[in-house]
């Protein structure tokens, strides 16, 4: 039995030993990356200039068109990720002024990410190779239940998560293999899509006083950046629009847009406008902020 | 409690513990442990059910005890028919029941009659099929004379509801078993890691072969009509390798574990996929199963005694009755009678004993041929697991007719947002390291150990699925 224990113990410190050479190399390859996604990208860039940044989900990065804002002159990238909530939109904005950057107007996206203040799952696990590097994600994941585990247990993050930041992701990260979220300033265009679900229902959708966005707008004004909150067009079939009212009554001085660009034909889903909405949304957007009467 | 949970991994060191350095005074008390982790083991699913594993373990003790003492025969046959009738009573009200309302109320209205069944609203208890199995062989051992009656209840039921193979088997023996259990166990430290070089290897079938393999095979099998036909041939292949890795891993696991314990349980899987023919398949496929069928079903009906008829009758029973044992589904009775096709033509030729010694392939012309037999059985086995991982025959028959119909061969992004070829690499490596492997029980042991045991664990940590998919396949049988 000794002996066997003495294996067990011979066992348990290779295990210990494969994981911490396995996190530090995984850590290594993301620390490399900047042309895989957008998280990545920021946390490996060092300071820059913009006139304007977009920040949000799909709904911002589906609907702003960076590309018509460098035109009128306006340094801009769309930083919007599909499926992120505000927990990731704020530790993005953090990590962007630990990186210096100076920006001069952030347009967000604040519409149904207010009725959640958990993180998206899918989407902060991309944060969690930096845990280590950096004190501003660490400090933010610290409020989540296992961010002892994350933390302190060597590859755990990597393994819980291994379908966003695994062995596939490290590969893919190695090789410097290119994915297309960089590529139109951040904006991803979405086709008309003829069978496209028109309708939605929004009605359990409840707006809260939500910490991260509190948190955007404090990190905003101490920065002196202009904020652009903005609730962007839904289709009109679309069951329990008064959550754009309700939000509104918490926030007043989020811009109400929900119903800016009307007709299926502009819609991509119900939730999602295609290119040519797109355009005409940021079209509305630009006259109403960015050009002078 | 999966094995290959959180829980399980602080389960099974606190049961070694006390095992060993607690309990071990004697086999009473190693046994009363045992029974104890069992009991809890299985009441983490669902403690309701523990009373029918204990009714069910109660039930044969009892009746096997009756059966022994029994001074008549009408007596015996009593105890006996009691015991199988309750037997196969709840396994067929638990596991049969709505699938033979449902069937019927469809007949029926299929003649006209329209009619619309009473379904029970009934969960079915984890591993009832493979500790029913357990009783029954114990029960119909017993009034065959093989055997005694076991008259310790604590040894009993360690034999019916020892945790390692309680929720999928191996089917034990009481031959094999109980012996074990009557005795102390002594620490023995080759066997222990033993049982960890199987237990890890086991891990690695599961996490990084089959629960990968799964997340592509449904992608492919949930959305087969936009497949292509390179895709369909895949997705039929995946899923053979998911339901290998994960029920050929669930076994190395437990026979691994037992091992920990000082108990051999009987081998489940023997490389299957190296078989040259389909009857060497079964041989080596979910093997405490087939010898089950074998000694219980195929030889009292008479086996190969009564001539090639009965012979094939027989075979045609047992394989349709292996179908309806893993589930309540037409899907899996088609799966049974497609593999007693396959079955056919060996029985016919007399050849479906001609490859019992293990394989082995050099540079030569024989060589081709048993590479090639090897492809072909793989093929077929294949062709029949489509109809077990569909959800009806009509979708397996249109998942056939795609496949052959489409003729596109490219490889396809999936919905799991992978492509085929990541996957079909893993898999070539996993049978490299099986066909080296495959004259031993598992790849770790033997040169270099530690370092294999290493790379082993590198590979379910860095390879492993463990976001998408954790349940057994064979826990829902």
């Amino acid at each position: 039995m000794k002996n066997f224990l003495i294996y067990l113990v011979k066992i348990i410190g290779v295990l210990f030993l494969s994981l911490v050479i396995l996190d530090g190399l995984y850590t290594l390859v993301f620390l490399q990356s900047k042309n895989r996604g957008k998280i990545e990208t920021v946390f490996n860039s060092g300071p820059e200039k913009y006139d304007v940044i977009i920040l949000g989900s799909s709904r911002a990065n589906n609907h702003f068109v960076s590309q018509m804002f460098e035109d009128k002159g306006l340094k801009t990238f769309n930083f919007g990720i599909s499926g992120s909530h505000l927990f990731e939109t704020s530790l993005l904005l953090k990590l962007m002024i630990e990186r210096k950057y100076k920006i001069k107007n952030i347009i967000l996206d604040a519409d149904l990410s207010i009725a959640n203040f958990k993180q998206s799952e899918g989407v902060s696990a991309k944060f969690l190779p930096y845990i280590h590097n950096s004190n501003v994600i660490k400090e933010h994941f610290m409020s989540e239940e296992d961010f002892d585990a994350l933390y302190y247990i060597p590859f755990y993050r990597y393994i819980k998560y291994e379908n966003k930041i695994g062995f596939r992701e490290v590969f893919y990260t190695a090789i410097h293999k290119k994915t297309n979220v960089l590529e139109n300033l951040g904006f991803y265009s979405l086709s008309k899509n003829k069978k496209g679900n028109m309708k939605n229902d929004i009605r359990a959708l409840k707006p809260i006083q939500n910490k991260y966005y509190d948190e955007i707008k404090k990190i905003c004004a101490e920065n002196h950046i202009n904020l652009i909150a903005v609730m962007t067009p839904m289709c009109s079939n679309t069951k329990g629009l008064d959550y754009f009212e309700k939000v509104k009554k918490i926030y007043p001085e989020i811009h109400n847009y929900e119903n800016a660009v009307e007709g299926d034909q502009y819609f991509s889903s119900c939730g999602h406008m295609n290119d040519a909405g797109a355009r005409l949304f940021t079209t509305r957007i630009l006259n109403d902020f960015f050009i002078k009467k | 409690m999966f094995f290959n949970s959180f829980a399980f991994a602080i389960f099974l060191p606190i049961v070694f513990i006390l095992y060993w350095f607690v309990f071990n005074k004697n086999k009473s008390t190693q046994n009363a442990l045992l029974i104890i982790a069992s009991y809890y083991f299985y009441s983490c699913w669902d403690w309701r059910f523990l009373f029918l594993l204990v009714f069910s373990t109660f039930l044969d003790y009892y009746t096997g005890i009756q059966i022994e003492k029994a001074k008549k025969e009408s007596i015996r046959k009593f105890w006996f028919w009691l015991s199988i009738s309750v037997n196969l009573g709840f396994l067929g009200v638990f596991k049969y029941y709505n699938f033979f309302a449902d069937s019927f109320s469809d007949l029926l209205n299929g003649f006209g009659l329209q009619t619309s069944p009473l379904l029970l609203n009934v969960i079915l208890p984890v591993g009832i099929s493979f500790y029913t199995f357990h009783g029954l062989s114990y029960v119909i051992d017993i009034y065959l004379k093989r055997i005694k009656a076991e008259y310790n209840f604590v040894d009993y039921s360690l034999f019916v509801s020892y945790f390692p193979l309680l929720v999928a088997g191996p089917i034990e023996r009481a031959t094999h078993l109980l012996p074990q259990v009557k005795i102390k166990r002594e620490f023995n430290y080759q066997k222990a890691k033993e049982g960890i070089f199987q237990f890890i290897w086991g891990l690695v079938k599961k996490v990084v072969i089959a629960d990968t393999c799964a997340t592509y095979a449904n992608a492919i099998f949930d959305n087969y009509s936009s497949m292509n036909s390179l895709s369909l041939l895949l997705g039929a292949v995946y899923f053979a390798f998911q339901i290998y890795g994960d029920f050929s891993g669930y076994s190395d696991m437990a026979l691994g574990m037992s091992k920990l314990f000082g108990i051999d349980l009987l081998r489940n899987f023997n490389y299957p996929y190296f078989s040259r023919d389909i009857a060497e398949f079964w041989r080596r496929w979910h093997i405490s199963l087939s010898s089950w069928f074998r000694d219980y079903l195929y030889i009292p009906l008479g086996g190969s005694s009564g001539g090639m008829a009965m012979k094939i009758r027989n075979t045609f029973i047992i394989f349709l009755v292996s179908g309806f044992w893993h589930g309540a589904n037409w899907t899996f009775i088609v799966w049974g009678f497609i593999n007693a096709l396959y079955f056919l033509p060996l029985l016919l030729l007399k050849k479906n004993r001609s490859n019992i010694e293990m394989v082995s392939l050099n540079w030569d012309l024989k060589s081709v041929n048993i590479f090639f037999n090897i492809v072909i059985t793989f093929a077929i086995t294949c062709f029949a697991w489509i109809f077990f991982r569909a959800k009806s025959i009509g979708e397996a028959f249109s998942y056939i007719k795609r496949m052959f119909t489409n003729r596109e061969f490219n490889f396809q992004f999936l919905a799991n947002d992978r492509s085929n070829y990541e996957l079909v690499s893993m898999i070539f490596v996993f049978v490299l390291i099986e066909w080296r492997s495959r004259t031993q029980v598992e790849p770790i042991s033997g040169k270099w150990s530690l370092l294999k045991l290493a790379l082993a664990m590198v590979a379910i940590a860095a390879f492993g699925t463990f976001s998408d998919y954790k349940e057994f396949i064979y826990f829902q049988f």
